[in-house]
């Protein structure tokens, strides 16, 4: 149980894995505590919080609870950031693993690919494909994993590269194990602990630009999630401020949680760097 | 409902507040000098108005070049490159009297060619509503330099309305005379006869218009110059009028929310004049081809499940009106006997059981004009849900929006459109069978069909006779009213913010887009 | 004469890059639903048939889409972008008007990020056993977790609209007019709050992988050599550790320059900044094909640009790598 010993020392993961934990049960929790569509328009508007009792966190420009978007928001951010970091994984890695395995012309056309869209700037092209596709959960999460898969693919590659020629990989080729076998029994196992580092910090990425499209008005209409409630409350700003400021602190918190867990994970999956800090 | 009442409470006080707030109508003397900074928003595409009719193109444009005509309030027709007008008793001959002193920006002579070529060749050609009107007329002669005959082919009392300067902007001749409209250097540097000038536009930034020094109306205009801010997101707009940046806000440039705050500061004014020819009239677009929205009786749930008040109140902060049917409230045809639908779910329901309504699920297309209108999709989403329908929001930009309808791919859908003085302009064409066509979001999207209504909107535009006239809108009120081809949700005011030292600057029923002749800054 | 070859090698790649992404993004746009015909006429409050047809033969629409993906790539191969459809002007006018803002607000956003973000990291890095570092490092990871908007639109309440210290929005004063330094003034003023907020992220960024790189170069074992020669610390900081640590940071860097160009559309609108960003969303949103074609393009050149001229400051920095190693 080295792994988790190693993940405990970091104080911050720890910190990082409680937050997360509590966004989490949020999330699944949000059907029990608020069984009501968050979009009820269920008080006067403009409630500050705490101002009427059983609306903790006031009420929205339409007086709907601000409590219940943001646990079934905790819900659609965080969908959205695991779906999108799952699809771009599956874009990614076997492109890396083919690429780094196969080397040569494989590799060539593969990294051209990549490069390809490693060069249209990131966010730009994720507004046009939302823009394109017409902004729904599906058109943004596959936005956001055709954007983020390319440093995906990149890693793995190089992971491949300096995987396959280990003994143990050279044995079971001559084993005669097929290309397969070998890429996805031998080689591929080796390469997660790095990959599962990086996937931490892209679901963070992922809620960070999904805000951003929301707040630029490309958000999914029917899914209350909380970058839409930041882009709903930023012409009010100035009146209830609390409106932008509560689910704004909850992309932070979360954020930051996957962060902080990224770098524990980091540190617990590889040992050697971790004594370095 | 105390709920509801509670909020309608506070914010009609908050209203009234303002109500008593704006001062009275300036009487001193006006001032020259100054300068206005206006928010525009979008930035135009471009400012060459007879080519280009979006609402930003007419609101900076509408100060470089003029119509024959303005309108007051009351929508009665007042002189502006024409001085005085006659119509003849059977309203077929139109003559209008040029005003002598005109001469375009370059220093050229306006006269009643010009008038001519604009009307005749330039507008014909380019401006599809100016197309429409056009066609009941015969003939367009200058018989001198300072006089201008339009001949109808029938008569159609509406005609006098279409003067102002966005329908029927004049046109220098001899710069567009026999090349090609659309690619003429002049689009780039439009040469009008209004009382600004165009100096300069910095795309992204500012466009910027300076006093036309041999303006015929003498001492005006008053301000030196006006300078158009660009400015995308609201809130930057609104700290720009805040710290004093801006002293002018036209409708459309804060956002609903944002309008009390702005309106209460210290010095700053509030007036909802200026709408009454365009009076823009929210909608919303019911498929009567296919689907649920084809069944009368879902259409009248629909009027009674919205909930148009809360709207009203929440989301326009108390300022607009809720329709009573399908004519304006500023239209002289308005019916003002017509109930109102009220706010009724348990009647929607009703109608719902009664039409046996299965939870087909029905598509929502709001209009992506900026966050009250998202607002306002989510709140006609709940109405409907409560009342049972199963409602599906689609989403998409204006290039979407405008596709689907034109293309009839809706189910519900937001729109607003302008009224334009006068039913035969505005109205008719969202109800006649002759006019719908795929290609375009403005005219009858909803695809009603009732030769009945057709005959009468006919019979009503070439109608000289007042009363008679008026019995028939009577009459098409009172059938539209029943069958209910869209739902009518709200008559939009159009509120202008602005600094109390700034006078005079709405003074016709066309409001900004007339231009900055009148208005002046108390220094 | 192998190093000239690889050179042209990378540029004729380039080329190619951008020829395809050409293509990809024009068929990417018409697949857009509507067109911009159907937005001006809409924008128009009225149309009718005919002036639908007359906008679209004018702008070339009528044609089939081969058709018009040969004129537009035939046009961009003579170096002409076409016409912006709405703006009435040429393509490459109307962003090479733009450009200069956004590269005077990235570029500023960019050299603010770098240069502390390295100073805060070094920082880190050496006090890493002691508090001062952990707060480095935690600030470091709230500016990265906070969404970049809202700290834009935070800054505008408390430093423009409450304190009145600087402008809201804008790239000069509207009606100054003002010249030589006075201008450069009025812009760097300007420019304060945007590229802060723009570079408060990247900074953050920075920040952190400068530390990290730092502590794991100190490991290696040509800095043991150097510690056990007794070389004052603080020459091994600077000489040893930092030059090396900084060689990831350039990589990292010089990808995230170019993509900066084409992803300040946030920052760009919250301040109302003339620049590319926001001209490629309203030509996105107004379906100004060509005009959205060429701000593609010349983003993708900068993005290119940029990665081509890290490679030169790598090879500068580091002479062990030899030609051909990618």
């Amino acid at each position: 149980m080295n792994f988790f010993k190693r993940f405990a020392q970091n104080r911050g993961a720890l910190v990082g894995l409680v937050i997360l934990g509590l966004v989490v049960l949020l999330a699944l929790l949000a059907p029990f505590l608020y069984p009501d569509s968050p979009w009820r328009m269920v008080q006067r508007p403009f409630l500050a919080p705490g101002e009427v009792s059983g609306f903790w966190l006031g009420t929205d420009v339409m007086g709907r609870d601000v409590a219940a978007g943001l646990a079934h928001g905790a819900w659609v951010s965080l969908l959205i950031g695991l779906i999108s970091t799952v699809v771009a994984l599956a874009i990614g890695v076997p492109l890396g693993a083919l690429a780094g395995y196969f080397g040569g012309k494989i590799d060539d056309a593969l990294m051209r690919f990549t490069e390809f869209f490693q060069t249209i700037p990131n966010f730009a092209l994720a507004i046009v494909l939302v823009a394109i596709m017409e902004p729904s959960t599906f058109s943004i999460v596959l936005a956001i994993a055709i954007v983020s898969w390319p440093p995906v693919a990149r890693l793995v590659r190089g992971e491949f590269l300096s995987i396959k020629h280990r003994e143990y990989v050279e044995a079971a080729r001559l084993v005669g194990q097929t290309h397969r076998d070998i890429i996805i029994k031998q080689i591929l196992p080796n390469t997660l602990s790095p990959v599962i580092v990086l996937a931490s910090l892209m679901v963070a990425t992922a809620i960070l630009l999904e805000s951003s499209l929301s707040f630029l008005g490309l958000g999914d209409p029917d899914t209350m999630s909380w970058g839409y409630m930041i882009g709903a409350a930023r012409t009010v700003m100035r009146q209830a401020w609390w409106l932008s400021v509560i689910p704004g602190v909850a992309i932070l918190l979360t954020v930051l949680a996957l962060n902080l867990v990224g770098e524990g994970l980091d540190d617990a999956l590889n040992p050697q760097l971790a004594r370095a800090r | 409902m105390t709920l509801l009442s509670s909020v309608t409470g506070r914010l009609t006080a908050a209203a009234l507040s303002l109500a008593v707030a704006l001062p009275a109508v300036a009487q001193e003397t006006p001032q020259s000098g100054g300068v206005a900074n206006v928010a525009i928003q979008p930035e135009p595409p471009g400012l060459m108005l007879p080519l280009v009719q979006n609402a930003p193109t007419q609101r900076v444009a509408g100060n470089i070049f003029e119509g024959l005509l303005r309108y007051d309030a009351e929508l009665e027709p007042m002189p502006q490159l024409a001085t005085s007008w006659e119509i003849s008793d059977d309203g077929l001959t139109y003559t209008f009297h040029l005003h002598p002193d005109v001469t375009w920006h370059d220093g050229e002579a306006f006269s009643a060619a010009d008038v001519v070529f604009s009307a005749d060749v330039f507008l014909r050609e380019t401006n599809p509503r100016t197309r429409a009107i056009l066609d009941h007329v015969a003939s367009i002669e200058a018989p001198d330099d300072e006089t201008v005959v339009f001949t109808l082919k029938q008569p159609f009392p509406a005609f006098i309305q279409a003067f102002e300067v966005g329908t029927l902007p004049i046109v220098p001749k001899h710069l567009y005379e026999g090349t090609d409209f659309y690619n003429n250097p002049a689009n780039n540097h439009p040469i009008g006869t209004g009382p600004f000038e165009f100096a300069k536009w910095d795309r992204g930034s500012v466009i910027e218009l300076d006093k036309n020094p041999d303006y015929y109306e003498a001492g005006k205009p008053y301000l030196d110059k006006i300078y158009w801010h660009v400015i995308p997101d609201a809130a930057s707009r609104a700290a720009a009028y805040e710290n004093g940046t801006l002293n002018i806000m036209p409708a459309g440039s804060v956002e609903n929310f944002d309008i009390p705050r702005l309106a209460g500061m210290d010095g700053s004014c509030m007036t909802e004049a200026g709408n009454e020819y365009f009076n823009p009239f929210a909608m919303l677009w019911l498929n009567n081809r296919e689907g649920p929205t084809a069944d009368k009786r879902f259409r009248q749930a629909v009027m009674y499940a919205l909930d148009r008040d809360f709207a009203k109140n929440v989301l326009w902060n108390g300022l607009g009106k809720v329709p009573n049917g399908p004519f304006s409230s500023t239209l002289a045809a308005h019916d003002d006997d017509l109930q109102p639908y009220p706010y009724d779910p348990d009647k929607a329901e009703e109608l719902l059981d009664e039409m046996g309504y299965d939870g087909e699920p029905v598509r929502l297309l709001p209009l992506p004009y900026g966050e009250t209108w998202t607002r306002w999709a989510e709140a006609v989403r709940q109405n409907l849900e409560d009342v049972g329908i199963n409602i599906e929001t689609e989403s998409s930009d204006v290039a979407g929006w405008n596709q689907k309808v034109s293309d009839w791919d809706y189910d519900i859908a937001f729109t607003y459109l302008f009224q334009y003085g006068d039913p035969s302009l505005g109205i008719a064409r969202t109800y006649v069978s002759s006019n719908i066509a795929k290609g375009s979001p403005w005219n009858n999207v909803e695809g009603y069909e009732n030769p009945e209504i057709d005959k009468l909107f006919a019979a009503a535009a070439v109608e000289n006779d007042a009363d008679k006239r008026q019995a028939m809108y009577d009459q098409i009120q009172q059938t539209l009213h029943e069958d209910v081809p869209l739902a009518w949700i709200m008559e939009l005011a159009q509120p202008t913010i602005y600094r109390c030292n700034v006078h005079d600057l709405i003074t016709t029923g066309i409001g900004l887009n007339d231009g900055f002749k009148n208005a002046w800054i108390e220094q | 004469m192998a190093y000239v070859s690889l050179i042209l090698g990378r540029v004729g790649k380039a080329v190619i890059v951008l020829l395809a992404i050409l293509v990809f993004n024009f068929f990417l746009i018409h697949a857009a639903p509507g067109d911009p015909a159907a937005v001006m006429a809409g924008e128009a409050g009225a149309t009718d048939q005919q002036f639908l047809d007359d906008l679209r033969e004018r702008f070339g629409l009528d044609q089939p889409l081969p058709v018009q993906l040969w004129r537009y790539m035939s046009g961009v191969l003579q170096l002409d972008f076409g016409y912006s459809y709405r703006q009435q002007m040429p393509v490459l006018d109307l962003i090479l008007d733009r450009l200069p803002a956004t590269l005077l607000l990235t570029g500023a956003a960019f050299c603010i990020s770098l240069l502390f973000g390295i100073i805060a990291g070094t920082l880190a890095a050496m006090r890493a056993k002691r508090p001062s570092g952990s707060i480095i490092m935690g600030l470091a990871l709230l500016f990265y977790a906070t969404p970049l908007y809202w700290v834009a639109m935070m800054a505008v309440l408390v430093f423009s609209v409450t304190l009145d210290w600087l402008p809201a929005y804008g790239y000069s004063t509207v009606g100054a007019d003002y010249t030589g330094l006075a201008h450069v003034g009025d812009v760097a003023v300007h420019l304060m709050l945007p590229a802060l907020t723009l570079g408060l992220f990247f900074m953050a960024v920075y920040t952190r992988m400068t530390r990290t790189s730092m502590l794991s170069v100190s490991q290696q074992d040509f800095v043991k050599t150097a510690r056990a020669k007794g070389l004052a610390p603080g020459v091994i900081q600077r000489r040893h550790i930092l030059r090396n640590a900084l060689l990831p940071i350039i990589t990292l860097a010089g990808l995230q320059a170019g993509q900066m160009v084409g992803g300040a559309v946030l920052t760009e609108t919250v301040f109302a900044w003339p620049g590319i960003g926001r001209l490629m969303y309203e030509a996105l949103m107004q379906r100004d094909y060509n005009l959205l074609l060429g701000i593609f393009f010349f983003c993708a050149l900068l993005v290119i640009l940029f990665n081509m001229l890290t490679d030169v400051i790598y090879r500068l920095a580091d002479p062990r790598i030899k030609q051909g190693a990618t």
